[in-house]
């Protein structure tokens, strides 16, 4: 029997089948995506990355930087928090509010929380609990707020603050998501670390910059020359253990800088309504420029907002 | 190699399937996994919807959870508006400029009055006529309707408005009070048959609240 043609409507159709499911499907979803508005701030997200950004792309794609980093965050909750911001001029009701809401406090407790605002009183409950607490503490002149907070192991090891979504993708070709995870995430690289001379340094001696760090030296996107007449102001500082001979110094090649440009564009990191969260309007900025100097762990740069501790 | 090994499988004794009709119990299993399937892709599937990314499950989840803004988020807008819309002549410290008549407001008693009734009609309305601000006239300039032009529904519109005005009245050392969405409804509402710009003397007879 010939069964050459049912073969190929099977084949067909098996085909047919994919093709709808994983482009046809997906181009109708998301494939007339525009720029947004970041929630609730109102401002036009994403932006073009800078032309010297977006050739640093080209530079991430030609060394395989795709092989070990990802540049997607996930997250599996979401949960909100509730944060005293004002304590009001009637302090005794919102303390009789708060001894309700939390009966095993002792007076000293109390006096300490509401010290010091704003302050988280209570973690990870869901929107209801959050919103009938924030109600109760509400009824004194005590502000309060519910605080959107989302949850996973990506967002405690302080890769970012939300999940990643398409729109923080809109403006690169190719779209460099990455699977594996031999290095860390760096979805939020520009947030977490964002001083390049510690990329510059990072890229040409990683073990110099993170402990233990598995990344190969990418020394050939630096030129090693003699010094002219001074030192150029681009030139690494390295440290003592890989210092060159006198008269010789290491700049960065324009590839380098281009993909540290890049680097530090990654910050996938603004509230839009398709991955809400509560970020400070105004964050301390003594917190994100922190680690930026002596990091000696590949992970422990904190997310700029809280995260909860679980 | 043993002797089991290498002796050849017979098909003596093995289990003949024949002409038998498929179980009964296998369609209800097989209709059963579709009723789940069903009613897992209606819960969770958020049917196809852009703006749905797991760990959401439909729209109305992803809408409930969006964070109000609080008043330093209502500043922040309230700057970028300025900066879009007033910096032109106001200049982006306030200071207007003298070169097109545009009145300051650092220190401005119109800006910093108790309520902020007059500024905005102003900013919703525009103004013209010489203006006497903080003791120095200001003449030849004409402020255009910018409320009134802002894009948007009647609703956002207040919100832009409150956004500006509370800004102003904040920055540039001036110390007034917010202005709401409701408070600019409402004052909106009473000038809605207003269709010139006001006059100094027409601000100065309406109530500041």
């Amino acid at each position: 029997m010939n069964f050459g043609p049912l073969i190929f409507l099977a084949a067909f159709f098996g085909l047919a089948c994919s093709w709808f499911g994983f482009v046809l499907t997906p181009q109708l979803q998301i494939g007339r995506l525009q720029q947004t508005n970041t929630v609730p701030a109102g401002a036009v997200y994403p932006v073009n990355r800078p032309g010297l950004a977006r050739q640093g792309l080209g530079v991430y794609r030609a060394n395989g930087c795709v092989y070990c980093h990802s540049l997607q965050v996930g997250q599996t909750g979401t949960v909100c928090d509730v944060v005293l911001t004002d304590a009001g001029t009637n302090q005794n009701d919102l303390l009789v509010a708060l001894r309700k809401l939390r009966p095993s406090l002792s007076e000293a407790e109390d006096k300490e929380l509401i010290s010091g605002l704003p302050k988280t009183i209570r973690q990870g409950l869901t929107k209801g609990e959050a919103e009938a607490m924030v109600k109760t503490l509400t009824t004194s002149s005590a502000k309060a707020v519910t605080w959107i907070v989302p949850v996973g192991p990506d967002i405690r090891r302080g890769w970012g603050i939300r999940r990643t979504v398409a729109e923080d993708f809109l403006f690169d070709y190719p779209v460099m998501l990455g699977s594996q995870r031999v290095g860390p995430d760096l979805a939020n690289v520009g947030v977490r670390l964002a001083d390049p001379k510690w990329h510059l340094l990072h890229l040409y001696a990683p073990r110099s910059q993170v402990k233990d760090s598995s990344m190969p030296p990418y020394r050939f996107l630096f030129e090693k020359r003699r010094i002219e007449r001074e030192r150029s102001p681009e030139a690494l500082v390295l440290p003592p253990e890989l210092a060159l001979e006198p008269g010789y110094e290491i700049v960065p090649k324009p590839v380098a800088t281009a993909l540290v440009t890049y680097l530090l564009s990654l910050q996938a990191n603004e509230p839009l309504f398709t991955a809400p969260v509560s970020v400070a309007a105004a964050p301390a900025p003594a917190d994100t420029n922190a680690t930026t100097g002596g990091v000696t762990t590949s992970t422990n740069a904190p997310a700029t907002n809280s995260v909860p501790a679980k | 190699m043993s002797a089991e090994l290498t002796q050849p499988a017979t098909d003596v004794g093995q289990p003949k399937e024949g002409q038998r009709p498929v179980p009964v119990w296998l369609f209800v299993l097989l209709f059963i996994l579709l009723y789940w399937a069903m009613v897992y892709f209606d819960q969770r599937g958020a049917w196809f919807s852009e703006e749905v990314y797991a760990p959401y499950h439909s729209i109305e989840e992803v809408a409930a959870l969006q964070p109000v803004s609080g008043p330093q988020e209502f500043l922040q807008k309230g700057k970028r508006l300025y900066a879009a819309n007033c910096a032109v002549c106001h200049m982006e410290g306030g200071t207007g400029n003298p070169a097109n008549g545009c009145p300051n407001l650092v220190g401005s008693e119109w800006v910093s009055a108790p309520g902020p009734g007059r500024i905005i009609r102003i900013v919703s309305k525009g103004a013209t006529g010489p203006i006497e601000v903080n003791g120095k006239v200001w003449s030849g300039g004409t402020m255009l309707a910018i409320g009134d032009q802002m894009p948007g529904d009647e609703k956002q519109k207040a919100e832009n408005i409150a956004a500006i005005i509370s800004y102003i009245r904040q920055t540039f050392g001036n110390k007034a009070s917010l202005a709401t969405p409701e408070e600019v409804v409402a004052v909106r509402d009473q000038i809605k048959s207003h269709t010139t710009y006001f006059s100094p003397e027409e601000l100065k007879a309406a109530p500041d609240k």
